[in-house]
């Protein structure tokens, strides 16, 4: 039970600072926050970038790095007599094999040259265009109104970009309508999903198109509390928020903004672990409902939205909802496809929401080598078959398909992958990612991942006796999407690619 | 008065109140929902999943323990889809836990309610996960044992420890498969906030606490016979099970939380001080001083009369107030009451004391 005057909120930054978890700086930091030192401990020891001190260089194990060599290139600092962490996906898919040094700069080992779209001042985020600093859709606005900006972006269309794609202005509206008045905005930046890396991009290159529509959010929701939740991998990007901050001070003055670092857990993109995570607890999902627009951080109303959601705003508010709508084919917008993998120009891309993965791909200079699969939406999303290069890569058709559009990390895998090997790579994340509350998915993850593993060195498909089974359970048991997605890889590969998973 | 109204349970429309869970509307009804996780003086966190329900126009299944009635619910608790759901969980706690020579989980002294749930659904014989799932082998506390592989991570000790002792000594700690039950630093519980008061052996569901001092295999001695006690280390007055094997105590149980006033809890005295019971230099029956001064036994009769003899020997020299009555913190209130109208009613005097007073 806490005491009502500890400070919660702060162990996680103050044991990173004391060089993460050991005895000693639990108990510092217990005594400094008045928070019980299991309690330290425990939540301390959940996160990868503070659970065991010491300096290592930390080699990615995304998909894209997997098949751009991260395995060797782990050899090869292990063998040089150096410490290594194979670590989940560190969001520079198309500079793979990314890694972090000891000292936690990013450094990777990329061959191929990584690209974003040209400038086109009709894209909604147009990350090659100008820097606008007059934050003149904020002024704009707040004469609209909350009423006029909510009609704009339920006109627009606008669906969450962080993965589920749900309708923007119902959670605004959800907000608004509380009887609490002290509410939060909260920005997810933890950016994490395999494959992704349009928000880094957008924060790097865009960063006040994000800071203006969270004040426009913060506006319209009657707060001036701002916070935004960003992966502690994100070095560059954090500085660049900052910056950002303070370059529009005085167009910012009426809003406070808090960025808060992430310590190493992918879960913590979901929503309700980001909270937890964000009041100095383990990153564990909550139970729906209550859904964070009723209570959220600290309990209170919250509106979150994922960086790229926000980002769309201010566009929104200048040019209109009707716009901003026709900027899509199929549904709503343009759209931040990341694509890696066996494909010439990796980047980011904004394209029309609904282009297909081979529009996308001439886009991103062609394919290396012959396609076989293609993953859509981050490791979430599974796995589909280059023959369906002609499906629209939108919510609604890439769910239909069985898959999902996620955070539209695409990744192109070519016939030299082995595709029982590839969802290996993808198990393995999700086991390793897994918070460990509820069995289904801590449980399970873990138990596909062998079967595979033992697939992989036996040749015997009766590994997967049992693994429709888990699947399902997986699905309808577990408390959060990762664990409802977790089997996913595995599925949609057995699914799609039979031939990979015959007896050898 | 909380609002009533009516959902439909399994087809059946039941009674309902505002605020209640399904849980809780079907406990009261008889209508059996199973769990691991709950406990009803802890938030529930639907963690284990063994309740999930089915919602009527809730897309997922919904814990029971958690989920929240209105009126006109209906709410299925069996049916293939939750059967096929119990069924795959059981199998994939049972491949995460330790099992015995038939292949279900093996069984504490304190018994197993996973057990019991594995033996209601197929056995899909997973292969084990083989969780790397850290304990406290350095942890030198004399009460308190942690076995991880019989560990369901429902975190009921956890939050025991914390919602109801307030005392935070232990935590989930790590992530994913690894997570496990810590301390902090993984120190012996003796050097932590832990008061040893054993409420986590008593709400963990599957025997992974149990108590050093017990017999690990009392379940398969043929159990025990339990006998309903007061604790008498203070005056509180906390009801406790005696758990009885072979003419002695083995174990002491709160009894379930919400029957007596200790509501399931107990304290490190309570719990586990109650070797003194067997002990060599228990006085079981009174004693007197003969002329020698060796004690020498009496029966009660004899006792008591040579107590009030000696007693009223001294008013009757120095007046009442020369006497003075003390009793024992251990005494119960009724005890401590018939003390003082022992005093006052009998002796006449106002001289008494309980050494709990002050």
């Amino acid at each position: 039970m806490l005491k009502p005057d500890a400070q919660r909120e702060k162990i996680l930054d103050l044991l990173e600072h004391a060089g993460g978890v050991t005895e000693e700086s639990v108990r510092q930091v217990s005594k400094e926050t008045g928070v019980p030192e299991a309690d330290v401990w425990g939540t301390g020891k959940f996160y990868s970038l503070i659970d065991t001190p010491g300096k290592r260089t930390r080699v990615c194990d995304g998909l894209s790095c997997q098949m751009a060599g991260a395995d060797e290139l782990a050899k090869s600092i292990e063998d040089a007599g150096r410490a290594c962490e194979r670590v989940s996906c560190l969001g520079q898919c198309d500079l793979a094999v990314a890694t972090l040094t000891e000292d936690m700069q990013l450094k990777t080992y990329t061959k191929k040259q990584t690209t974003i779209s040209p400038d086109d001042p009709d894209l909604a985020i147009n990350l090659a265009g100008p820097v606008d600093l007059s934050y003149s859709a904020l002024k704009k606005a707040i004469v609209l109104g909350a009423s006029g900006v909510i009609d704009e972006i339920e006109a627009s269309g606008l669906q969450g970009r962080g993965g589920a794609g749900f309708p923007a202005h119902i959670k605004w509206k959800s907000v608004r309508s509380q009887p609490e008045t002290q509410r939060y905005v909260v920005c997810n930046a933890d950016e994490a999903e395999p494959g992704t890396f349009k928000d880094r991009e957008t924060i790097l290159r865009q960063p006040h198109k994000m800071l203006e529509g969270l004040a426009i959010t913060a506006a319209m929701i009657e707060t001036s509390e701002i916070y935004i939740y960003i992966r502690g991998e994100y070095g560059n990007e954090y500085a660049s928020i900052n910056r950002a901050i303070k370059e529009a001070q005085t167009q910012l003055a009426e809003f406070n903004f808090t960025v808060v670092r992430g310590h190493g857990a992918y879960i913590c993109g979901e929503e309700t672990a980001l909270l937890e995570s964000l009041e100095g607890k383990r990153g564990m999902p909550r139970l729906k409902p209550p859904f964070p627009t009723e209570a959220g951080f600290r309990g209170k109303p919250s509106l979150i939205h994922n960086v790229e959601t926000i980002a769309c705003v201010p566009s929104i508010i200048h040019r209109g909802g009707e716009h901003f709508k026709n900027l899509g084919r199929s549904e709503p917008g343009s759209k931040l496809y990341c694509i890696s993998g066996h494909v010439e120009l990796p980047g980011v891309y904004e394209l029309p929401l609904g282009v297909t993965l081979d529009e996308l791909v001439a886009a991103a200079g062609g394919y290396t080598g012959t396609p076989l699969a293609f993953s859509p939406g981050g490791a979430s999303s599974g796995f589909l078959p280059i023959s369906m290069r002609e499906l629209p890569l939108d919510y609604k058709n890439l769910a239909n398909a069985g898959s999902m559009m996620g955070s539209s990390g695409i990744v192109v895998l070519n016939d030299t992958v082995d595709m029982a090997q590839a969802a290996g790579w993808q198990l393995e994340f999700f086991e390793r990612e897994s918070c460990g509350q509820c069995a289904p998915c801590r449980i399970g993850s873990r138990y596909l991942r062998r079967q595979n593993d033992v697939y992989l060195k036996l040749g015997d498909p009766i590994a997967f006796e049992h693994a429709d089974d888990v699947a399902w359970e997986m699905e309808e048991g577990s408390i959060c999407g990762l664990g409802m997605v977790a089997a996913k890889p595995l599925e949609s590969a057995r699914k799609h690619f039979p031939d990979h998973f015959k007896t050898k | 008065m909380s609002e009533s109204f009516k959902i439909k349970l399994d087809g059946k429309s039941v009674a309902a109140n505002a605020g209640e869970t399904v849980f809780e509307v079907a406990k009261r009804v008889g209508v059996d929902i199973p769990t691991l996780c709950h406990d009803s003086r802890l938030e529930p966190v639907g963690a284990c999943r063994v309740c999930l329900v089915e919602v009527q126009g809730q897309r997922r299944l919904q814990p029971g323990c958690a989920w929240v009635v209105t009126s006109d619910m209906e709410i299925q608790t069996h049916n293939d889809r939750i059967q096929r759901h119990r069924t795959v969980l059981y199998n994939l706690y049972k491949s995460d836990h330790e099992l015995d020579s038939t292949g279900l989980p093996l069984e504490t002294g304190n018994g197993n309610q996973l057990r019991e749930l594995c033996q209601t659904v197929p056995d899909m014989k997973l292969a084990p996960v083989d969780a790397a799932r850290s304990d406290r082998p350095m942890d030198d506390n004399p009460y308190i044992q942690f076995e991880p592989d019989l560990c369901i991570l429902c975190a009921r000790c956890t939050r025991y420890c914390d919602e109801v002792e307030a005392v935070n000594a232990i935590t989930l700690s790590n992530r994913g498969s690894a997570t496990t039950i810590a301390t902090a630093g993984q120190r012996s519980l003796i050097d932590t906030t832990c008061e040893l008061c054993g409420g986590c052996i008593d709400t963990c569901p599957t025997g992974a606490l149990i108590e050093k001092k017990a017999p690990k295999n009392l379940v398969q001695l043929g159990g025990t016979e339990s006998f309903r006690s007061t604790c008498n280390f203070c005056g509180v007055g906390c009801q406790l099970d005696l758990h009885v094997h072979n003419d002695r105590v083995v174990k002491v149980t709160s009894p379930e939380p919400g029957e007596t006033l200790n509501d399931g809890n107990l304290c490190v005295k309570g719990r586990f001080a109650y070797d003194f019971i067997h002990h060599q230099d228990r006085i079981t029956q009174p004693l007197i001083r003969d002329f020698n001064g060796d004690l020498q036994p009496a029966t009660w009769e004899e006792a008591i009369a040579a107590t009030a003899k000696g007693l009223n020997q001294v008013r009757e020299k120095y007046g009442s107030d020369s006497l003075g009555f003390i009793s024992s913190s251990r005494c119960t209130g009724e005890e401590n009451y018939l003390m003082q109208k022992v005093a006052r009613a009998a002796f006449g005097t106002n001289n008494v004391h309980q050494c709990a007073a002050t």
